[in-house]
């Protein structure tokens, strides 16, 4: 695509919504007889146009540019959409959790063992650059300091390349590893029991490991759309009854 | 307006807001969770109305939206917001005087 072409494309799809309601606002107006209540309508899309002329004044006019960083960023919200019901349950609490040694983005291997003596969470989703995730590690992203406090570290895991995550990670502006379950493709993710063969990625999975690679949390989303509740991963944090959460809880 | 109880994750009632926020959605969107997270980690007091919990609630989004009812939606203080970034959401409260 040229960079005139992303532009007229940039320019087509950012007020696409507005246009579609205006179009239906102006094709409502002959189906509705003078009355007051057309008149609150009439009145309620001048406020409209005011707001949106007070919106406009206070940011720089979107027009002036070609795509950018935010705007791929934003891509999931028209990507296809990605929905069926989970497959799989997880390994039950209590399960020593398996190991596993993956590439992060910048080619450094992890393996769950290097952080033996703190939490770890590890977070099994579908694809980079698909609707759902995007926001998911976004959430973790901004509350990082959330698992910090609890002395827990956080692990993004899915079957795409390094390059793809280290490209995802930089456009979303996510810091903790993302780990390439790559090849041998979703091996990491079928040691889980999270691995959906039929379509080549996991489930959206979360697993909360203690200090001693013991599973404490597990969880499946019952929809690939569904994400986690994050209160409740901070609860199944809280709930460990580890020694170093303890000490650094009291240090703070 | 449809009210549901002023809820904190911690356990303590927020202060009625002069300015009224309020967020539609539900607890497996992450969308919602990273709006209802932004408010609190900012001080904001809002109400969170479930629409898995309050499905009556989905009319009156649909009225206000044009027809959708997207989450999160949230209503600041006279704007509503379908399914805003974090970007329109800080511009929003701004507007409003709540950060």
């Amino acid at each position: 695509m040229s960079h005139n072409a992303a532009r007229d494309a940039d320019r087509e799809a950012y007020p696409r919504r507005l246009h579609e309601l205006e179009q239906r606002f102006g094709s409502l107006f002959n189906q509705i007889n003078d009355s007051p209540q057309k008149e609150a309508f009439s009145v309620l899309h001048g406020m409209m146009q005011e707001l949106w002329r007070h919106v406009r004044h206070s940011s720089s006019p979107l027009s002036e540019r070609g795509l950018d960083i935010a705007d791929i960023s934003e891509l999931y919200r028209h990507a296809p959409k990605m929905e069926s019901e989970a497959r799989h349950s997880p390994l039950p609490p209590g399960t020593p959790a398996p190991v596993f040694a993956l590439k992060d983005a910048s080619g450094q291997v992890v393996r769950l063992g290097d952080y033996r003596g703190q939490p770890t969470v590890l977070v099994f989703y579908p694809l980079d650059w698909s609707p759902g995730c995007s926001q998911q590690l976004d959430l973790y992203q901004q509350e990082l300091d959330e698992f910090e406090r609890r002395h827990a570290r956080i692990l993004g895991i899915s079957v795409d390349s390094l390059y793809s995550h280290g490209a995802w990670a930089a456009v979303r502006g996510i810091e903790f590893p993302l780990l390439a379950d790559f090849h041998p493709k979703g091996e990491a993710a079928r040691r889980y029991q999270v691995y959906r063969d039929e379509d080549g990625f996991s489930e959206r999975a979360l697993y909360v490991v203690d200090g001693d690679g013991i599973i404490r949390y597990s969880h499946v989303s019952p929809f690939l759309h569904h994400v986690p509740d994050v209160y409740e991963l901070f609860a199944a944090l809280d709930a460990l009854p580890s020694k170093t959460s303890e000490t650094a809880r009291v240090a703070s | 307006m449809i009210r549901a109880s002023s809820w904190s994750p911690y356990g303590r009632r927020v202060t009625p807001p002069g300015i009224p926020v309020v967020v539609y959605g539900t607890r497996w969107c992450a969308a919602t969770q990273q709006v209802r997270r932004q408010l609190e980690r900012l001080g904001v007091p809002y109400e969170y109305v479930d629409l898995d919990q309050h499905p009556e609630a989905v009319n009156q989004l649909r009225w206000w939206t044009g027809g959708s009812a997207s989450h999160p939606t949230v209503y600041i203080g006279g704007e509503v917001l379908v399914e805003p970034n974090s970007r329109e959401l800080n511009w929003a409260l701004a507007r409003s005087g709540l950060r």
